[in-house]
């Protein structure tokens, strides 16, 4: 892919971001609101999964884990009929409707959520 | 196809002693009457689910969450593609023995330690649940009870009071006791704020 499409599948997907409410700036972490209410997460790819040039997203904690899907899916321009798998500490496969909080509670690592994405199940 | 009780669609991920705890009052006769739906899947509030597949996955990636609080992930992982089969079929056919005898080695404190890492629980409120790193045991070696983990939880809020398997527990019941006896098959304990 040339640098320029990848541009434009980065614009577009900022775009659609902005559609749904996400910020898409980097967050000024002094800024208490911010801090209380919104979480970092670093989407990294696994197996045959295409990278996405932005990896570390600030997102609302109340999220749900399927929107984070569709958002992935949507930035990385795969068919709806195509699956995207997330997976938690390489281990486990969070549900669709668990939100954001209680996994950067749980699992997160020096203030960010790491993330794991495929498209096909790995990690049973 | 979908389940209905009270105009309330029930999310078939939560263990059915949880929808009874969260829909269910005393003053509700049993057995449940719930209702079947052939169209308009609530899809915003219903994640859809089509395959048995699906369920299984489900089923097995809360009980490798579980493991990762309690043990590290350590338990789950060790085990052969044959002991996840037992525990699925076990669930599945309601054979007690069979799911049981793989999921002693989950539910014991690992090696030489006498306490899980973590309790692995779901504490339900409103319209969703939160989840938590609580220890069962206090930095000086207490035992922490569900009245510590509320208090964690909800901080600053000591009338809270929730429901398991259509009981009240008392507060002083040990965290470690209560999540080696009162976890749901998926290695959880699912607790409803009453």
């Amino acid at each position: 892919m040339s640098e320029e499409t990848q541009e434009t599948v980065v614009q577009e997907a900022t775009d659609s971001l902005q559609s749904m409410n996400i910020r898409t700036e980097p967050v000024d972490s002094s800024d208490p609101e911010h801090t209380k209410q919104k979480v970092d997460i670093l989407l990294k790819p696994t197996g045959n999964a295409p990278i996405m040039k932005k990896k570390k997203w600030t997102v609302d904690s109340d999220k749900k884990i399927g929107w984070i899907i569709e958002f992935v899916k949507k930035y990385l321009k795969l068919e709806p009929n195509e699956k995207l798998f997330l997976y938690v500490n390489q281990t486990f496969a969070p549900s669709p409707d668990q939100v954001v909080k209680n996994l950067y509670d749980c699992y997160s690592t020096e203030g960010k959520l790491v993330l794991h994405y495929c498209k096909t199940q790995a990690w049973g | 196809m979908w389940l209905e009780y009270n105009g309330q669609p029930l999310k078939w991920q939560y263990p059915i002693g949880v929808l009874s705890d969260l829909l269910l009052g005393p003053d509700d006769l049993l057995p449940w009457n719930i209702t079947v739906h052939f169209s308009k899947f609530p899809e915003s509030e219903v994640y859809r689910f089509d395959s048995k597949e699906m369920v299984e996955s489900y089923f097995m990636a809360c009980l490798k969450e579980a493991d990762v609080l309690k043990h590290r992930g350590q338990i789950a992982s060790s085990m052969q593609k044959k002991d996840h089969n037992q525990l699925w079929l076990g669930l599945q056919n309601e054979k007690f023995d069979q799911f049981w005898a793989v999921n002693r080695k989950l539910m014991e404190a690992s090696g030489d330690q006498d306490y899980f890492k973590y309790i692995p629980f779901r504490c339900y409120i409103d319209d969703g649940y939160r989840q938590k790193l609580v220890k069962p045991i206090s930095d000086d070696n207490h035992k922490k009870t569900l009245q510590d983990l509320l208090e964690e939880l909800f901080p600053g809020n000591k009338n809270i009071k929730v429901k398991t398997h259509g009981m009240i527990p008392p507060m002083e019941t040990p965290l470690q006791w209560l999540s080696e006896h009162l976890s749901y098959p998926d290695n959880f304990l699912h607790l409803c704020v009453v």
